[in-house]
């Protein structure tokens, strides 16, 4: 029986199949910058889910995620080039500080909602902007710190490392893949249904028990980790940090991300990224306007899909399925009314 | 219990210049329902609404069960056992009917699980599906509470208050916009409960509050009016004139109302 369900499980699994094919796949279509474009879109798509989990299940706008991203990187740059760290030492401390710090800022951010938490939000980012941009002894500034690639495991004479394009590839699938993993847990427990019904309608949550504050700071602190990991993964990915990506532009483009493939579904921000990202490589070589494309995209998305992409997509299927099912037993009617 | 189920000290709200709760002293004992019934703006959803947690009083003490709850957050209050219902209905709109059932149960909960899948708590489930049947949605539950009619989402409000196993139960005009039939529903399941819960009642609906209340509190102007049975509050003169009118008047009893 085709049900949606059976559809989209068959999807996921092709998905699947699809990614972890990519490194044979792509260089006989395509070529091999092909592959570290789409390890690159998995890291942004993590990042994505970021602003997804806060807006999409928790109904927080935030507009500076690109903090903890950023956080992320540094973590990592600094360890590896200042500190000497070694590689999964150095992806912790980066993974520890964009916690860290989104814990900081959420017990002042949470406290607030709609447009004042998505200012505040902006703030804190710009803050720390300037602060990585003034501070060149311990950020490079606007320069960046450019580190050398440590080795992630060395057993014998075999290394692993992001040197080795498959290696690299394999090792951020993995870690988005475990990532989006933990997230469709959390949706689907307690505590994520718990974010829902604060989304839906936070008075009534609160009156139901729910501790509406202490909530939102554990999904901002989450969010925080989710952000931390992907600009851990992209630092040990570019061989760099810079204060560039903790700009709120960065931020924004997550949120048009999120909002088009679809905020409160998992697979949304995949979507979006995935769209966004190839339109942007495929024009801009030959049209320097093609932020034009994406504004009239995510406008056009937001009027005649507000669930996004993949929640249009679902709806059909749900529509279908019911159409399906609707027929079914008529047909079975007409046979027993007619013998 | 002598220990009366809630109790208010002077307690007074003021939203600017209006005084909306005017040195309110309310003693209102166990094991009674009460309702309290006034003309618009006489004070009674701000009074649940300083109960509850959601304004803060700008003095005076509120007791539940000799407990001084007074500015505790809506959150604490909740899982006290104080729970309420809305005025203005108020549900988890892309939750399923069984899932609104399901968070306000799991709630009070101090430790949320992150995750454990929630489907998979058979014990909830079960209380779900009692709860479903009670106030008879059973076959609505798939659907998305936000797509409900009005008098169903006045019943899952219901719903959601009794399956929170609450000790005293707050209703604001619980069956405002119901059909007859469904308010018959509903005055039959507050009369039911009332046997186990405290239960303190905003109604409108005169017949509605004359045939369920024990007890009745006439609230005008922040404070209260008079205070007795439905015998006494129907045959009181003050009453009749500030809130309820002259019977051969009914224009008079329109203004009163909506005033």
């Amino acid at each position: 029986m085709m049900t949606p369900n059976v559809i989209a499980r068959a999807m996921l699994i092709a998905f699947g199949v699809f990614l972890v094919a990519v490194p044979w796949l792509i260089p006989l279509i395509l070529n091999k910058f092909w592959v570290s474009l789409i390890a690159e879109i998995m890291i942004w798509s993590l990042f994505a889910a970021s602003v997804n989990l806060l807006f999409g299940y928790v109904g927080l706008l935030s507009f500076g995620q690109a903090l903890y991203f950023g956080f992320g990187m540094y973590g990592v740059a600094i360890g590896v080039a200042t500190l000497g760290l070694s590689f999964w030492p150095a992806f912790g401390l980066g993974i520890f500080a964009s916690i860290a710090i989104a814990l900081v800022s959420g017990i002042f951010a949470v406290r607030l909602t709609w447009h004042y938490f998505a200012i505040i939000t902006v703030v804190f980012s710009l803050i720390f902007y300037f602060f990585a941009v003034s501070v060149k002894s311990l950020t490079g500034g606007d320069d960046g710190i450019n580190f050398a690639l440590p080795p992630i495991f060395s057993i014998g004479g075999v290394t692993g490392s992001f040197s080795d394009a498959d290696f690299q590839y394999f090792f951020i699938l993995a870690t988005v893949a475990l990532c989006f993993f933990l997230m469709h847990r959390v949706i689907q427990s307690p505590l994520g249904k718990a974010f829902v019904a604060i989304r839906d309608n936070d008075v009534r949550a609160a009156l139901i028990g729910l501790n509406v504050y202490q909530l939102r700071l554990i999904a901002f602190v989450m969010a925080g980790f989710l952000a931390g990991v992907a600009g851990a993964l992209f630092a040990f990915f570019g061989r760099y940090a810079s204060a560039s990506y903790m700009f709120y532009h960065v931020s924004g483009e997550a949120v048009v991300w999120a909002i088009v493939g679809g905020a409160g579904t998992l697979f949304g921000p995949i979507v979006g990224t995935t769209l966004f990202i190839v339109i942007r490589e495929l024009v801009s070589t030959h049209w320097e306007h093609h932020a034009l494309i994406v504004g009239v995209m995510a406008i056009l998305v937001v009027i005649l899909a507000p669930k996004g992409l993949v929640g249009l997509w679902n709806e059909g299927l749900v529509r279908w399925g019911a159409r399906a099912k609707d027929a079914s037993p008529r047909t079975k009617t007409k046979l027993q009314t007619d013998p | 219990m002598t220990e009366p189920a809630l109790r208010t000290e002077n307690l007074t709200k003021t939203f600017g210049g209006l005084t909306a709760v005017d040195n309110l002293n309310l003693s209102i004992p166990s094991g009674r329902l009460h309702a309290i019934i006034g003309p618009n703006g006489a004070g009674k959803t701000t009074f649940f609404n300083l109960v509850s947690g959601l304004l803060a009083a700008d003095s005076g003490r509120v007791f539940f069960r000799g407990r001084d709850i007074t500015g505790l957050k809506p959150h604490k209050v909740s899982r006290l056992g104080i729970k309420r219902t809305m005025q203005i209905k108020s549900v988890f709109p892309q939750l399923s009917v069984a899932e609104n059932l399901w968070v306000t149960r799991y709630a009070a909960n101090r430790f949320l699980h992150p995750f454990r899948a929630a489907s998979g708590d058979l014990e909830t489930r079960e209380r779900v599906e009692k709860t479903l049947e009670q106030v008879g949605l059973t076959t609505l539950a798939q659907r998305p509470a936000g797509t409900l009619s009005y008098g169903d989402v006045a019943l899952l409000e219901i719903g959601m208050a009794l399956i929170s196993d609450p000790q005293l139960l707050l209703l604001d005009e619980p069956t405002c916009g119901m059909s007859p039939a469904e308010t018959e529903r509903a005055v039959a399941k507050i009369k039911q409960l009332a046997r186990t819960i405290d239960i303190i009642i905003i109604e409108h609906d005169m017949s509605v509050v004359f045939e369920i209340a024990d007890h009745i509190t006439v609230m005008a102007q922040g404070g209260i009016l008079a205070s007795g049975d439905s015998d006494e509050i129907s045959g009181d003169e003050r009453v009749r004139e500030a809130y309820l009118g002259r019977p051969e008047d009914e224009d008079y009893v329109e203004e009163a109302i909506h005033a």
